[in-house]
This record gives structure tokens, sequence and C-alpha cells, in this order.
């Protein structure tokens, strides 16, 4: 009886919630919903951490190793340059996608004749599969038919051939990652740009405010949400790249991910490593999403 | 490996009866059931056992049949043995690697939906050592084994046990310019690297062209083989003869055979880019007239004889076996499909599955096969057949490079190797490593991966 109080306090809200047949009824309409989440995001996802503490294979879960997987892991000089491989890729492409796309969603974002073309236009590159433009760029690189090899090679800017070379590859695929998603963080920021209303502007013209004030003070804050949800997804993107490395380079380029396939896929033996890679990545993913939320003050809602 | 991809493929599954077609798609619900990785780490045991239907019916996996031989060859059989076997073919990826994946999962939940494989020259090892396939050498006995060739017969052979039947082989061969050799005032193509490389500049600098050989030096399958073909014909060897945990790779004659091949790159013979070329690379190049010697598989021949895919006519090229290393001998890395049986299956399909295995492999079969696919024949007597000779010229020129094959070390954590190899030889061959660190490494890995399959 003494915890009465709180107690009734609780029930008093849950008997809110669900004594309103309006809500029960919707509550009943998400259970399906959640349950789904639950059987095929939540239970894998809480299954590999549980699996990524054994010395577990394809068909047996094996004995309880603590955290030597991930010892091992830190270890495989492969993830090292996966991991190293994929932090430069994302950094570099990420900030320059940032970069040109606002200079592009500046652009556009301005009235002129052919406006709704040029729109269209710049979307091109991102409506590719990335598999077909990887191949496609891998024969720009190649050294017989390769148009880039032998610009490249006849500037002399470079000696070797692109493809067997680990930096120059890494570079290039930070080219063609630019080139092929800086459009689709154009397309986000012109959306964020429209959002602004044209009176603020005036006003700061008014108050006699510079270019560079009005950039600086009214156009980047206000667009600032707009940014974070553009950049944020640019980050995970380029975080878990697979494809652009596997194609382009024929294998020969290491991403997080490309490891975590090789070890879980391909070796018989790296299964275990390759699934505390592939926990680490959702960890890793999962800590920087809430960086930005968190960190940075992202709105993941339109109440406030 | 090298996908074999001639004829429309339409043509081939509208071939299928409409009960086939019924049939595959039924068990291919019941894989992606058990492919489902997860339907194994689930303990959903689901899936296992039955299948096939009744009497002597079973399902025979094996990759897409582009040029029709295959589903004409099941049909045969089946008309053959009406009423008492019935075979059903079940497409897989043309993928080697990917159709791989799927039958080892397949293999690992215990499935017995399939009774019969024809899987490359490379898994016996992999799948004898976990009990998946059954041991031939009952039914396969020694006297039946002496009608195939070497090479594909000792693939098959694992700690002893035979655990395959050749079907069809495959063996890297050195192509060259005959007409360009000639002019140059040599009359017979190099018996040894070091000849083909002085033949090679010799005449890269008369004919002004632009490489001197060309092969596979990507970070991939192909590039293994390659680098092994140099190992074994320097006298090196990767793992001891007869043994699948002896690792005795860094020998000075391994450091030779590294060594070679990364020469072909220093001396300005092959392009610094090999060591991104794959079988498509290579074959390019030397199609265009820009290569003097190309390593590849038979198949490049009939490329040579179709004008749309060739600058060059068959008249201009030779092919002979790959020259043989310093105080070596001549090596072809082997190709090629073997049969396998699944252990899973119930037994009288296994049965059912070696009547189709006697069938396929009898000198009758193969034969027709390589009338309608060119599909080099793994028994002996048939490279005596001048029909055969007739509809796959290649054999003809180049009889000793099917005979002296040698196939990649047969352990049952070969993926695991060749994954290191692969990236190890590239490394040599780039210039990132030198040979001498190239082995010392893989002797190292290779060891780590036998001790840790040892613990497995």
């Amino acid at each position: 009886m003494t915890t009465a109080p709180t107690e009734r306090k609780k029930r008093g809200a849950l008997r809110e919630e669900f004594g309103n047949p309006e809500r029960r009824t919707a509550y009943y309409m998400i259970l399906p919903a959640l349950f789904i989440i639950l059987v095929v995001a939540f239970y894998p996802i809480a299954y590999s951490f549980y699996l990524s503490f054994f010395q577990a294979n394809v068909n047996n879960v094996g004995n309880f190793v603590g955290l030597q997987n991930y010892v091992s892991m830190f270890q495989n000089s492969e993830f090292l340059d996966g991991l190293r491989n994929t932090v430069i890729f994302t950094g570099v492409s990420v900030f320059f996608e940032f970069m040109i796309g606002l200079t592009i969603a500046l652009a556009i974002n301005r009235a002129f004749r052919g406006r709704g073309l040029v729109r269209a236009a710049i979307l091109v590159p991102w409506a590719f599969p990335t598999v077909i433009s990887a191949v496609m760029w891998r024969l720009m690189f190649q050294d017989q038919v390769g148009i880039i090899q032998y610009v490249a090679s006849a500037l002399n800017i470079i000696s070797q051939p692109i493809l067997s070379d680990q930096t120059l590859l890494l570079i290039g695929a930070i080219m063609v990652d630019t080139w092929k998603t800086t459009p689709f963080m154009a397309l986000l920021l012109l959306a964020g740009l429209q959002t602004i209303p044209g009176d603020v502007y005036e006003a700061a013209k008014v108050d006699g405010a510079s270019v560079m004030q009005r950039f600086f003070r009214i156009t980047l804050p206000l667009l600032k949400p707009a940014i974070l949800v553009a950049v944020l997804f640019r980050t995970l993107d380029a975080y878990r790249i697979y494809d652009l490395f596997w194609a382009m380079s024929n294998r020969e380029l290491e991403s997080l991910s490309t490891f975590v396939y090789k070890a879980v896929r391909i070796s018989q033996l790296n299964f275990p490593i390759g699934n505390a890679a592939s926990v680490f990545i959702f960890l890793t993913a999962f800590l920087l999403a809430l960086f930005f939320i968190k960190g940075l003050g992202m709105q993941t809602s339109t109440e406030e | 490996m090298t996908e074999r991809t001639e004829g429309p493929r339409e043509e081939a599954t509208a071939a299928n009866t409409p009960a086939v077609g019924w049939m595959s798609r039924r068990d291919f619900l019941k894989i992606s059931g058990a492919g489902l990785a997860g339907a194994a780490l689930l303990g959903v045991a689901g899936c296992g056992g039955g299948g096939g239907g009744g009497g002597g019916e079973f399902t025979f996996t094996f990759g897409p049949d582009s040029s029709g031989s295959l589903q004409a060859l099941v049909d045969r059989f089946n008309t053959e043995y009406e009423g008492q076997y019935t075979a059903n073919y079940r497409e897989m990826p043309a993928d080697t690697g990917q159709y791989f994946d799927q039958i080892r999962t397949e293999l690992q939940a215990g499935s017995g939906d399939v009774a019969l494989i024809g899987g490359d020259v490379i898994w016996p090892a992999q799948f004898a050592a976990p009990g998946y396939i059954i041991d031939l050498s009952d039914r396969f006995t020694e006297e039946d084994r002496a009608a195939f060739l070497e090479g594909p017969v000792e693939s098959c052979t694992v700690e002893g046990g035979v655990y395959g039947v050749p079907w069809f082989t495959d063996a890297g061969m050195l192509y060259y310019r005959r007409d360009l050799l000639e002019q140059a005032g040599f009359s017979e193509p190099p018996q040894t690297w070091e000849e083909l490389k002085q033949q090679a500049s010799s005449v890269q600098q008369q004919s002004g062209t632009q490489y001197g050989f060309v092969f596979q030096g990507s970070d991939y399958e192909g590039g293994v083989v390659n680098g092994l073909e140099y190992i074994y014909s320097h006298g090196g060897q990767v793992l001891e003869d007869g043994s699948s945990d002896q690792v005795v790779i860094d020998s000075p004659e391994s450091v030779e055979g590294l060594s070679m091949e990364r020469s072909m790159v220093e001396d300005g013979i092959a392009p610094q880019a090999v060591s991104t070329y794959t079988e498509q690379e290579a074959q390019t190049t030397f199609l265009n007239g820009d290569a003097v010697f190309c390593r590849n598989w038979p198949y490049l021949y009939a490329l040579v004889s179709n004008p749309d895919e060739s600058s060059i006519t068959t008249d201009q090229v030779g092919v002979a076996p790959l020259p043989a290393g310093e105080g070596g001998e001549s090596v072809s890395g082997l190709g090629g499909w073997n049969f396998y049986i699944n252990a899973a299956a119930d037994p009288e399909a296994q049965d059912a599955a070696y009547e189709f295995i006697r069938f396929a492999s009898s000198e009758e079969q193969q034969k027709q096969r390589a009338l309608d696919g060119s599909f080099l024949p793994t028994l002996q007597s048939l490279y005596e057949d001048q029909e055969v000779l007739d509809a796959v010229p290649v054999i003809a020129l180049a009889p000793e490079a099917l005979q002296n094959t040698r196939s990649r070390p047969r352990s049952p954590y070969y993926s695991d190797m060749s994954l290191r190899m692969a990236s190890q030889f590239n490394a040599s061959l780039n210039g990132d490593a030198t040979p001498e660190t190239a082995v010392q490494t893989l002797q190292e890995e290779l060891t780590e991966i036998v001790e840790q399959g040892q613990q497995a």
C-alpha cells in the first residue's frame, strides 16, 4: 500500500494509453510491424553479437572465446587495410561531395532558363547502377583501352598502371564515388535551400548584409538540418562501401565490407573474425549516427 | 576459373520439358530455404533427407548449359534408362566461386536433395574432409582409372580415397604467333621460360609488337594457377607430395619460379599491368595482335578462328605446352570438372547417380560432348580419335600440355590458401614484395591455415 501513489500513477498512464479504444486499436495495428522488425532486424543483429564471442562457423556455434575474435581481427593486416581504406574513403569522398554538392545546389537554386533540364541532367551519374559504373570506370582506368590511363601517362602524371597501385586505386575510387553521388548530395541540399523563405534575404539586404554575411549567417544556419541529413546519409553509405571497390578493383582494394564478405563467404576458417568485423561495422556506424543526432543536434522528427 | 559461354542460353532452357522445368522450380524453392545461411545458423534443421523423388530419380547440379550439350546428354541418359533412372538437371551459377558457395551451404546443412554434383577439380579435398561426398574407389576401380588422364584422376584423390570421376578437362597452354616467330628466324616455340624471353624480345624488336608475353596475374584464382605453373615448372611445390598438411612452399625452387614470373615484367617482356590481367585482358591483347605469346586455356583457339573476335587468324597462331623452368619440366595448371556424389543423398539416388557417371564418362558420351561443345575429354583413348581431333584442333596441337597437368594444392582449406596465394603471387608480380618474402610469408600463412584447420 505504501508504494501505491507511484504505482497508481503508472497504472493510470497505462490505462489511459490502453483504455482508450482508439489508441488500443492503434497499438494492435502496429504490433505485427513491431514483431516483424524484432524477427528480421533485431534478432539477427543480436545473434551476430552473441556469435562474435564464439569460435563459430556456418555449421555450429563452437567454443566460447570471449573477446579473442576482436583481438585477432585487429591483428589481421587485411582488416586494418580495409579499415584504413574505408575511413580515408569516407572522409575524403564525403568532404568533396559536400563541397561540390553545395556549390551545385546554390547554383541551380537560382531561377534561370532550362533549370529543370539541368536538375534532371545532373542526376544521370547517380541513376547508374553502381556495379555498372564501376566496371565502366575500370575500363577507363585500364592500361590498353583506358582513356584515363592514356591521358595520365601522356601528361607524365603517372608512370605505373592505375589498376595495380593501391594508392591510385583508392584515389580513383574516391573520384568515382564523388562523380556518382554528388548529385544526390546536391539534390538533398537543394530541397533544403528551397525551404528558406526569400523574405529573410530581403530583410538582410535592407539591413546592408554582404553576400558573404548572408551566406554564413542565413543560408548555412537555416540549411543545417538538410546538411546534417545529407552528410549522415552519405557518410553511412560510404562507410559500408562494397560494390564500387569490389567491381572496380577486381577485389584488390579492401574495404571493411569486402573483408567481411571474404571472411564469411569465401574463407572456411575466418568466419568468426568476419562476424566480429560485421559487428564492428554495425557498432561504429551506429555511433556515427548517434554522433550526428545527439552531438550535432540533428532533428529526427518534426515534433518540437 | 574460365567459363565457356557459347551459343544462346535461352535455347537450352527452352529445350527443357515442362516436367523438368517444374521440378527445377520446386527444387529451387527448396534450395532457397536451405540456402538461407540463417537456416543453418538458426538451427532450422529442415530441408534435409528425402528429395529426388522415389526409385532411381535424382538431381544433378552443374553450371549453365550454354551450348545445350548438357541437356542433350541428360536426355540421352533418361531415354537409355527409361523406367529405371531419371536425372534432373538443376542449373547453378556460372561463376565457379558462387556455385561453390551455394553447394557448400547446402552440403553443410546436410541436405540430400542433390545426389550428383558436377564440380570443379579443386573441390574434392574441401568436400571429402568433412564427409560431404563419398569415396568412389570401390566402384571407380584402379582398372577404370587407368583409362583416364593422370592429372584429372589425381585431382579426385584425397588421402588415398578417390572421391570423383573426371568428366572433362582444361589445361594452361602457350599460344604463340607462328608468323612472327618465323620472320625472326625461330622455327620452334620456346622450350624454356628463358628461351621465351629471348624469342619475345627479339620478335618485339623486329616486328614492333607491343608486348612479348601476356598471362593472368591479377589477384584471383587464375593468378594462383599462373603463379603455380612457374613454381611447379621450376621444381617447387606448395604441399608435400600426397600430403594435405605439409607446407613446403618456402624453397629455392619456388623463389626461382616467382622470380621468373616477376622478370617477365622487369625485363619488359610483359606489360606492368599484367598484374591486373585476367583471361579476358590477356585474350584481348593477343587477339588484337599486340602480343607475341599468350598463356591461356584451350577455349582461346576457337576464338582465334572466329574473325568477329580476332584480328589474327589460325594460320598465324601456334599452340605449345608451357615452357619449362631451368632444370624443371613443363607443367600446365589443371582445370576441368569432375563428378561427385553427395554423401547425404539416399543410397538409391546414389546408385542412380553413379550409373549416370558411368554413362556420361563413357567413351561414346565424352566424344559426343567434345563434338557438340568442344569439351576436352578425360579418356586417353579419345586423344587418338580423328573425329575428336578434327572437332577440337587445339588437342592435336598441344597434346603434351593435357598430359603434363598438375592440380592446385589439395587441402580441405583450399579456399583460404587460394586467397593467400592470390594475394602474395600478385604482390610479387607487381613488385610490392620480393619473391623471397612472398614465399616466406606464404610458408607462414599456409602453415597457420593448416594449424587453424586442425583445431577447428
